[in-house]
């Protein structure tokens, strides 16, 4: 497997990036859902791992788009039929956005609580905006908006990836797979 | 006639204790002068000297009590810095009051005071300052103040000024040393400092909050307090 992407297939590091963050974000949600039911020193420290997931999660967004338009992306097969691509582009765009503002407003919401946030206790963010209470609030609804949003897009990802795979029968989905794909 | 004969006498005796005293009033008249003048004659120390140490009656016993000076309303500042998840997080105490006791040349005589109001915790988080307050943390309800005292100050190599005193808190005491400047302004001074202390040496972490990981022991001071007084 190739390390760069080419015009019919995705490198491994495109491949590292996409899974490494649809596992880091199961685990985000399986961390915020078990820290709601915390307390005290329990809720803080399930969301400092919280916290931590969630900057990793940015700086491979970081690195992801940037290795995106570094390299080619891999074409869809010339069956694909045109409202197929628009909605593949939208739905691809829609998901770079919210990996990148999942993580901002989260950061925001901890500088809105003046809890600043550390990565994995090796070194702290600055904060993004001065402490409120309203701030605060604001970038909660925000942060759980954009989940409901991310869950949403994601579902209708898989749903596009099960239809080239069972319907279409092309090999879209299996290229993306850690250790399969097209050559 | 006997009268006329008593008044006569009293007139007399008027007279001579008049013409008696005339004598003496310039002698006396002089004499005062003489005395006041008697420094003034000397040209150069006279007029300064003269008012100078009346003015100054009162902080002449003030050498043995140096001059006070108490905190004023605003300007001044207590936030302390802690480790939390790796982060440094801040939170301030809104109301505390300072006295200090100050004498540049007599700084064994000097003193300073400051008492914190437990209560007034804001780290901008309800929530937190709630379990701050709470009997875990400080206990706010139990122990409602903390306090440093220091009964004199001594000189630093560095110029500045540095106050070894006892912190209470939670009715736990131990040593403390404030390194602190001075600022002069226009009603008193500018008192800044920084510090640091352990939070378990004082029983500030109860039950899950003795450990250290996710809150750190060590907790940084810093202290601002604008002060007031008859600074001369």
């Amino acid at each position: 497997m190739a390390f760069r992407n080419t015009t019919r297939a995705w490198g491994s590091l495109s491949k590292a990036f996409h899974w490494l963050i649809v596992l880091l974000i199961i685990n985000q949600w399986w961390i915020a859902e078990r820290a709601e039911d915390l307390k005290g020193l329990a809720k803080l420290q399930a969301l400092a791992w919280h916290k931590s997931f969630g900057m990793t999660i940015l700086i491979l967004a970081v690195l992801r788009l940037a290795w995106r338009l570094m390299n080619p992306t891999p074409d869809l097969t010339a069956e694909t039929k045109p409202w197929e691509r628009t909605l593949a582009k939208i739905s691809h765009v829609l998901l770079y956005v919210l990996i990148f503002a999942m993580p901002l407003t989260g950061w925001m919401m901890s500088s809105a609580k003046n809890f600043p946030v550390s990565w994995f206790k090796l070194f702290q963010f600055p904060d993004l905006v001065a402490p409120s209470e309203q701030t605060f609030r604001l970038m909660q609804d925000a942060h759980h908006l954009l989940f409901s949003g991310l869950v949403c897009v994601a579902l209708l990802h898989v749903a596009g990836a099960l239809k080239h795979h069972f319907i279409d029968r092309n090999d879209v989905l299996k290229r993306m797979l850690p250790f399969g794909g097209v050559k | 006639m006997t009268n006329h004969r008593v008044l006569l006498g009293a007139t007399l005796a008027l007279f001579a204790a008049a013409c008696h005293a005339s004598k003496d009033a310039p002698t006396a008249a002089a004499a005062k002068p003489a005395t006041a003048s008697a420094p003034a004659s000397a040209p150069a120390p006279a007029p300064a000297p003269a008012p100078a140490p009346a003015k100054d009656t009162p902080t002449t016993p003030a050498a043995t009590t140096p001059p006070h000076y108490t905190q004023a309303a605003t300007n001044s500042s207590l936030e302390f810095t802690f480790e939390q998840a790796g982060a440094a997080s801040t939170g301030t105490f809104r109301k505390f009051s300072t006295v200090l006791v100050y004498d540049e040349k007599n700084l064994a005589a000097s003193s300073l005071k400051v008492r914190v109001e437990i209560a007034s915790v804001d780290t901008k988080d309800q929530e937190r300052d709630d379990l701050l307050k709470g009997s875990d943390l400080f206990d706010a309800a139990k122990y409602p103040t903390a306090t440093f005292t220091a009964t004199s100050l001594t000189k630093r190599a560095d110029g500045g000024i540095e106050a070894v005193g006892k912190l209470t808190i939670r009715d736990v005491t131990h040593d403390m040393r404030l390194p602190f400047t001075l600022k002069p302004t226009a009603a008193g001074f500018l008192l800044s400092g920084k510090s640091a202390f352990k939070r378990l040496d004082y029983g500030v972490g109860q039950g899950e909050w003795k450990a250290t990981d996710s809150v750190g022991d060590e907790v940084k001071i810093s202290y601002t307090a604008s002060l007031v007084g008859s600074r001369t």
